[in-house]
């Protein structure tokens, strides 16, 4: 039996041909990168804003990370029973640094610095029995 | 623009009141604030009040309309100011502003704040079009790791260590347990610190602030009045707000632009920055600063960003003792948002008084010998940053 894979949030990520990627936008006259997609450039010095959609990933680099070691607020999203996650900021090539989980076997392994790469994972179990997805970054 | 004093200081003490409304709490504030100034209620000409989402405010944040309801409806205007936990130095900024203009010669600044128990939550708004909502549906950010994460970069850049990080809080305590507006005032061992629970790695409980609630108020006036009515005036050299560059690199949302330079909470710097240039000193005429210490972090990363000391130095001031009150640069005598807890926005006139007891030399024994200089910081959500540069 297969579980049904529902993402998070509809459009904000996705599984394409090679392989998984964010789905943002870009300002091709200043170059800077929006994720969730902007229908503007946010630039204040950018003088001809011409933003176009853009997918981003799947390599990055580790810039900063925490754990949350206590079961969060909603509407943070974890199975029961609570189970500390880490968390990534991650620089991409693209000129965007996006928060995302860290998918990692051992905890005390995160290494600020290191590759990592995008994958669509498991955040929780829908009310329905569902897999809840999201995006997260895993060491390469 | 006018000088402009601060005659007249009035705190309610930190802690959790479940019997007191927060109009309550504004009132035994701004009943002390108009005693030490010897003014009366009725010649407020004007009252600027910091604006709270999560207490009084009639749902609207109308927080100022319930204070003069309850003070005694005078006519006098008020403006209610939002800017996250910087409201506090936000509704100061306005008020010096309309005193400097030249609009009211005594103005009253007021933040108060019962504040819901826990770690301070989100808006509510469970929609997709909500920013903050798609970050914590999909990651799952709350405060205490967007510090943590902060911090964590720190350690790897500079190697902060986690002695370091508890002595900061050892620091807090041993200066807030003589502070009698405190919430929080055991004293604590580094070996306490360090063995709190961890919240959000690297931050363990004893480094990062809780909530609690507290009122503070301040009575500000021009030159003319201030030299009438009192023999301790304390002096704005100035009062700055600031937000966000695009490009600093800070990530407060789902993802920012990876920044030119070095990443630095630009709202702060660029608030405090615009403070020195207008007071025409710098950070060397300091005598001591009160800064918002959300968490042990801050107490690194921002005397460095404003120029204080270079990077990665910042650790060797907590290592030598120099920001003790009795240090060469005393960061957060009153013992800081770790041992009152963060009552949001009155946090920033609560710093005006701490500061301003400090210059006039009645801070027992928390004092700063001979302080001349005086500087506060917020920072709110939204990327909403105050400065405040108080002297004698």
């Amino acid at each position: 039996m297969t579980t049904n894979r529902v993402p998070v949030i509809q459009n904000l990520f996705a599984e394409t041909a090679q392989g998984p990627r964010l789905l943002g936008s870009q300002c091709a006259a200043c170059g800077a990168p929006y994720f969730p997609k902007s229908p503007v450039c946010h630039n204040p010095d950018c003088r001809e804003p011409q933003i176009e959609e853009a997918a981003f990933g799947p390599r990055g680099t580790l810039w900063s990370f925490a754990v949350q070691y206590y079961a969060p607020p909603a509407p943070v999203k974890y199975d029961e029973p609570f189970v500390p996650f880490a968390i990534g900021v991650v620089d991409l090539p693209e000129g965007l640094r996006v928060l995302g989980r860290l998918r990692v076997d051992d905890l005390r392994k995160i290494k600020i610095g290191m590759a990592v790469e995008l994958v669509i994972d498991r955040l929780c179990r829908g009310a329905d029995g569902s897999e809840v997805t999201t995006w997260k970054f895993r060491p390469v | 623009m006018r000088d402009v004093a601060v005659i007249g200081l009035g705190v309610h003490p930190w802690g959790k009141f479940d019997g007191k409304s927060v109009t309550q709490l504004c009132r035994e504030a701004i009943v002390a604030a108009l005693s030490d100034a010897g003014v009366q209620w009725r010649e407020i000409q004007a009252i600027a009040a910091a604006s709270s989402r999560f207490s009084g405010g009639k749902g609207w944040g109308l927080n100022g309309n319930d204070v003069i309801e309850d003070m005694g409806p005078t006519g006098a205007p008020v403006y209610n100011l939002s800017a996250g936990c910087a409201a506090g130095g936000n509704a100061f900024n306005v008020g010096y502003s309309l005193v400097a203009g030249g609009l009211y010669d005594i103005v009253l600044v007021v933040g108060g704040e019962k504040m819901p128990k826990g770690f301070i939550q989100m808006s509510g708004v469970e929609e997709e079009s909500d920013p903050e909502y798609v970050r914590q549906v999909c990651v799952g950010m709350p405060g205490p790791a967007f510090w943590g994460m902060l911090c964590m970069r720190r350690m790897a850049d500079y190697g902060t260590t986690e002695e370091q990080l508890a002595k900061i809080a050892v620091k807090a305590h041993h200066a807030g347990q003589h502070n009698p507006n405190a919430r929080f005032r055991q004293r604590f061992t580094v070996e306490e610190v360090l063995k709190s629970r961890v919240v959000s790695w690297p931050l363990r409980l004893y480094e990062i602030c809780p909530v609690s609630d507290g009122a503070a108020a301040v009575v500000l006036c021009s030159a003319d009045i201030a030299r009438r009515r009192t023999t301790k005036p304390v002096w704005v050299a100035s009062s700055t707000v600031a937000t966000a560059a695009f490009n600093d690199g800070i990530p407060r949302g789902l993802a920012t632009v990876v920044p030119p330079g070095r990443t630095e909470h630009s709202e702060a710097t660029t608030a405090v920055k615009k403070a020195f240039e207008q007071a025409g000193i710098g950070p060397r005429d300091v005598s001591l600063i009160e800064l918002q210490d959300n968490t042990v972090y801050y107490e690194l990363a921002f005397p460095e960003e404003w120029g204080f000391c270079q990077p990665g130095e910042a650790e060797m001031l907590v290592e030598r003792g120099d920001t003790v009150p009795t240090g060469r640069l005393p960061i957060n005598p009153s013992g800081g948002f770790l041992c009152f807890g963060e009552a949001t926005t009155a946090m920033g006139v609560w710093q005006v008084c701490e500061l301003a007891w400090q210059l006039r030399g009645e801070a027992g024994a928390r004092q700063v010998p001979n302080a001349k200089v005086g500087l506060g910081q917020t920072l709110g959500l939204g990327s909403n940053a105050t400065a405040v540069i108080l002297k004698r």
